[in-house]
């Protein structure tokens, strides 16, 4: 598997503290993206300047890493799962590396190992995955199928559909929307989330707002690609107003 | 009389940060030289004496001559900065890495002493030059001179130990040192044993001086009071009455105790005056509470009481006594908690007074109650505000046990110096005898024993015949050679640095520390006068050689054809080998989870323990494993060309067991995971290990949850962490803050640290971040390294 990062996280990312693998690779291409290095499925190289010597250095975006070394790793770190922590897979787009992941998962189950992951909702077989998944994070970014594929290159159907699935069958499901001005920080987008939301009530349901930030900014340079977002910020007016919008459709929402 | 009778309410703190800010603006420090000049005085007479009664004596004259005073803000008599010069080097100005050559000359303190009018330099010098032809001077130059090619650029280094011990004053404390006395002399007059009647004699007499020097007091109190206010003459008067009773007679109060533990470390201290670093309380709040309680103070009370205690430890305008401890909390041996109101009073006192010195450590156990780590909270996240040290009670235990220490003495271990755990009055551990530095050796193995840094040839060769792909693939074996090679080198020149410190008898500290039973003093080396002995052995570059092997395994697998050039490349400090450095740093690094370089640094330290722990003493006795390196990383990192992870010459060895600075990136969850891997068992002397924590990363609004929040995040998974099978780490230090934050306070310690005072932690103890000099400030704004304690 090709593994961009590793690390602990301490409740961001699921329960406890959770030992967070990001998957190289992604399907879509937000300009936004906080982790550009992991859009490409091959991997990318990056420049990176040492500010101490001035020096550029090259390092390629992700590492190869077998399931067996990676199953191993997960193992001989569960002393560090503590208070119901234990591993998250993130992006990049996990399921890009589908076949692997799903092996990895399996074998967690077996090993009673507490499994987080988040996903953009697009893979068709995402269903395949959810018996070994343990807490699911879902991204939704717009609910235009246009505007959607516009900004990130791929249609919302099967993420509409796949959402639409979990949030039916009342199963645990963290859903994240990054809010971005120019893109999804409008009434009609707000009146779309509403509407979806609406018409698949579920009790296992919490709503979290990322709002936009240029902390991955750095890297799309060190990329050599070019971030093309100008004015991404929203105001805290805007996300106030569309989380009081949630919660007053009954949604849980919540900050981590 | 009752002192919260004759002190207004809240005067007692009051007066001590008076007192605290008088003794900050003391520019000398010239009551050692007095000291020492008695004995040039008086060397005559005392040359005729037998060696330890030679000490007694000497001690009696310096306590007969030295001038004493009481402060008007003094609500306790006593003093321990007659003991101490304004060396330590690390909160010296004139401190330079650069030029830095350890304590190794003993006459060198007279360079700290300003000439004036009374202490012209012809005064000095005739001390001096008395001084330095004392047996114990001469034996020690001696030794020095022997093994100089060795410490010159530090394969190790060696030095006589001074202060570094626990006393037990429990006793003295209660039944008063006149009941010691009484004891000494039915032995003296029971024992055949001529060199046993002579030291229980010179014991007798240094416990007199004791008394002497509590009289002293009590006559200058007397005398004080004719002239004080009615309110002073009160408060003098109870002084007096009270240096009358104690230490001659047991305490019978908190305040009494207080003076009598005082008048004791004086003596202790002037007994070895100049500079004996390190001595430590013990577990004070267990010493003190039996008074405590028996008064019924209050909480408040005992804690402006101990805030004069507090003073004490602080000497001159740097509060130059540096690293003297003080703990609290821990558990018996069966498992009970030994916290206790006393704890949370010396702990009130230390917050309310944030003074630079004496150190604070915490003992915790997996039982610790969640209301200490609840209280430590405002300790971590207030800015500037000195942290304790953390001992973990459960692994300590574990492995004094294990190293032949009784079950009963268990609960009494504590720690002098930074982190070394020893027995209060039972043991000796020489803990700062000698000092090893790993990485050094591996510079040594891989240029045939001839210095990066000078060319200097240093030592045999130890891989004659051996270059390029051949000495790579043989480096660990050829290393280990080297290594016991040096190891014995400077274990025998430790024990002559102990030898000649042998010279300088303690007879009242042996009182203290066993000799009662024993008729031994505890610094002779054909005897054992103390329960437990060893000697001390600080480990330095455990990770940077760990990686430095790692790196060399890739090198050999992946580009063997550039074997050859890698003895070039650490030569020329990879100037013009760039991308060959940045291969080797790509290699596994300790403290990221990996499990290759994880067993290889376990497989070094239990090699290298078992080789130090091997060797004897001067009574036979072990070295002690020490993996610390309390800022001598940088000092000998100075003295280590570069090195095959890809380190520059010059550059710093990791602190302690941590990874080297920069080398963990991935977080606090990998460097634990990593921590754990290590042989904790084996470090009998100790071991040092930080973490710098971003403030950021603990959100809560109140410093108790905050306190708690770190316990589980931090404290539990590193010490009490259930999944870890193997012995568990047993000490961390943390400085909670930012490189940002700190480079702020340097730039404007005004606004910052208005009262002059900003608190951090350099290694196992605290300082004053801006009384350090300018290379410890960057040290250690360098290795909080946030990024390997990433939550």
């Amino acid at each position: 598997m090709k593994i961009m990062q590793r690390g602990f996280n301490y409740s961001q990312d699921g329960p406890g503290n959770r030992l967070v693998y990001h998957l190289q690779g992604c399907n879509m291409h937000c300009p936004w993206c906080a982790n550009p290095e992991g859009i490409s499925v091959a991997g990318v190289p990056m420049y990176i300047t040492d500010p101490e010597s001035g020096r550029v250095k090259e390092k390629f975006s992700c590492k190869e890493c077998g399931v067996e070394e990676l199953f191993d790793e997960i193992l001989r770190s569960r002393a560090m799962f503590f208070e119901g922590g234990g591993v998250t897979f993130t992006g990049g787009e996990p399921t890009v590396q589908f076949q692997e992941l799903k092996a990895l998962l399996q074998k967690l189950h077996r090993e009673k190992i507490h499994v987080a992951m988040e996903n953009n909702g697009t893979n068709p077989k995402l269903s395949e995955l959810l018996p070994f998944i343990d807490y699911l994070i879902m991204d939704l970014k717009h609910p235009s199928e246009e505007i959607h594929k516009k900004s990130t290159g791929v249609s919302n159907k099967i993420i509409m559909e796949n959402l639409a699935k979990v949030l039916d069958n009342g199963r645990q499901a963290a859903v994240r929307i990054p809010l971005i001005h120019g893109f999804n920080d409008t009434e009609e987008a707000l009146e779309g989330f509403l509407s979806f939301f609406r018409a698949h009530p579920s009790e296992g349901m919490t709503l979290e707002i990322l709002p936009y930030h240029e902390y991955g900014k750095e890297k799309w340079e060190q990329c050599r690609m070019v971030y093309e977002v100008k004015d991404g910020y929203v105001s805290q007016e805007t996300i106030k107003r569309f989380e009081t919008a949630f919660r007053d459709a009954g949604i849980v929402v919540i900050h981590t | 009389m009752d002192i919260f009778e004759v002190y207004k309410e809240k005067e007692i703190g009051e007066k001590a940060e008076k007192l605290f800010r008088e003794e900050r603006s003391l520019e000398r420090l010239d009551g050692w030289f007095l000291a020492r000049e008695a004995a040039y005085l008086n060397r005559e007479e005392l040359e005729k004496l037998p060696g330890e009664m030679a000490a007694a004596v000497k001690l009696d004259k310096v306590i007969d001559s030295m001038p004493l005073s009481i402060s008007e803000h003094a609500v306790f008599a006593g003093t321990q900065r007659d003991a101490f010069a304004r060396t330590y080097a690390l909160i010296n100005p004139a401190f330079e890495v650069e030029t830095f050559c350890g304590y190794c000359d003993a006459t060198a303190v007279f360079d700290d002493i300003v000439p004036n009018e009374e202490f012209t330099k012809e005064r000095i010098a005739a001390v001096k030059g008395y001084m330095e032809q004392t047996p114990y001077v001469r034996k020690l130059q001696e030794v020095y001179n022997k093994y100089e090619e060795y410490t010159g650029e530090v394969a190790f280094f060696i030095e006589q130990v001074t202060g570094h011990v626990i006393p037990d004053f429990r006793g003295a404390l209660a039944f008063g040192v006149e009941s010691m006395i009484r004891s000494l002399e039915k032995k003296e007059k029971e024992t055949d044993n001529e060199k046993y009647k002579v030291n229980f004699a010179a014991m007798k007499k240094t416990l007199q001086a004791a008394v002497k020097l509590a009289s002293r007091y009590a006559d200058l109190a007397g005398e004080l009071k004719k002239t004080a206010d009615p309110e002073r003459r009160a408060q003098l008067a109870l002084m007096e009455e009270t240096l009358r009773k104690v230490p001659a007679d047991g305490a019978d109060s908190l305040y009494e105790a207080i003076q009598s533990y005082l008048i004791l470390w004086q003596v202790m201290c002037l007994e070895q005056a100049p500079n004996p670093y390190a001595f430590s309380v013990g577990n004070a709040d267990r010493i003190f509470e039996p008074y405590r309680a028996k008064d019924d103070l209050t909480r408040q009370e005992a804690a402006d009481l101990f805030k004069h205690f507090l003073v004490f430890f602080n000497i001159g305008d740097r509060s130059w006594a540096i690293s003297q401890n003080v703990l609290i909390g821990g558990r018996d041996a069966a498992g009970k908690d030994l916290t206790c109101e006393m704890s949370y009073a010396i702990m009130d006192a230390y917050y309310e007074m944030n003074f630079p010195q004496p150190i604070l450590s915490v003992k915790l156990h997996k039982n610790t109650p969640d209301e200490l780590y609840a209280y430590m909270g405002k300790f971590f996240f207030s800015p500037g505000v000195l942290t304790p040290s953390l001992f973990n009670d459960d692994s300590v235990f574990e492995i004094l046990r294990a190293g032949g220490v009784e079950e009963t003495d268990l609960a009494d271990y504590s720690v002098a110096g930074c982190q070394e755990p020893l027995i209060m009055g039972k043991d000796n551990g020489n803990t700062t005898n000698s000092w090893l530095n790993l990485a050094k050796i591996l510079e040594l193995t891989l240029n045939h024993g001839k210095s990066l840094i000078t060319g200097k040839q240093m030592g045999p060769d130890f891989a004659k015949d051996l270059s390029g792909k051949e000495m790579l693939k043989q480096i660990r074996e050829r290393f280990y050679e080297a290594a016991a090679f040096y190891i014995e080198q400077m274990t025998d020149a430790a024990n002559g640095a102990s030898e000649a410190i042998s010279k300088e008898p303690v007879p009242f500290l042996s009182a203290f520390m066993g000799g009662m039973d024993s008729g031994v003093d505890m610094r002779d080396t054909k005897e054992q006068g103390t329960k437990y002995n060893g000697s001390g052995c600080l480990i330095h570059g455990l990770t940077v050689v760990a990686d430095s092997f790692l790196a060399i395994d890739k090198l050999l697998s992946e580009r063997p054809e550039e074997a050859d050039r890698l003895l070039d490349a650490l030569l020329k400090d990879f100037a013009g080998y760039e991308e060959l450095q940045d291969f080797l740093l790509s290699a596994p690094k300790f403290g990221n989870n990996i499990p290759e370089v994880d067993k290889e640094a376990k497989e070094i330290a239990v090699k290298i323990s078992d080789m130090v722990a091997g060797r004897k003493n001067y009574l036979g006795n072990g070295f002690r494993p020490d993996f610390a390196t309390p800022s001598t990383h940088l000092l000998y990192g100075y003295w280590t060309g570069a090195t095959p992870e890809g380190r520059k010459s010059r550059e710093m060895l990791n602190y302690g067991v941590d990874p080297l600075y920069g080398e963990a990136g991935q977080g606090l969850g990998f460097r634990i995971l990593s921590a754990m891997q290590l042989p904790y068992e084996k470090f009998r002397g100790g071991y040092a290990s930080h973490y710098g924590i971003d403030p950021k990363l603990f959100t809560a609004a109140a410093y108790e949850e905050r306190g708690l929040q770190f316990k589980n995040r931090v404290l539990a998974p590193t010490f009490f962490n259930e999944e870890n099978k193997n012995i568990a780490p047993f000490y961390l230090y943390v400085n909670v803050t930012t490189p940002e934050i700190l480079r702020a306070v340097l730039e404007n310690p005004k606004k910052y640290a208005p009262s002059g005072v900003y608190i951090m932690r350099i290694h196992g103890t605290f300082v004053n971040f801006l009384d350090l000099s300018p290379a410890i400030q960057q040290d250690i704004i360098k290795r909080l390294d946030l990024d390997s304690t990433r939550v």
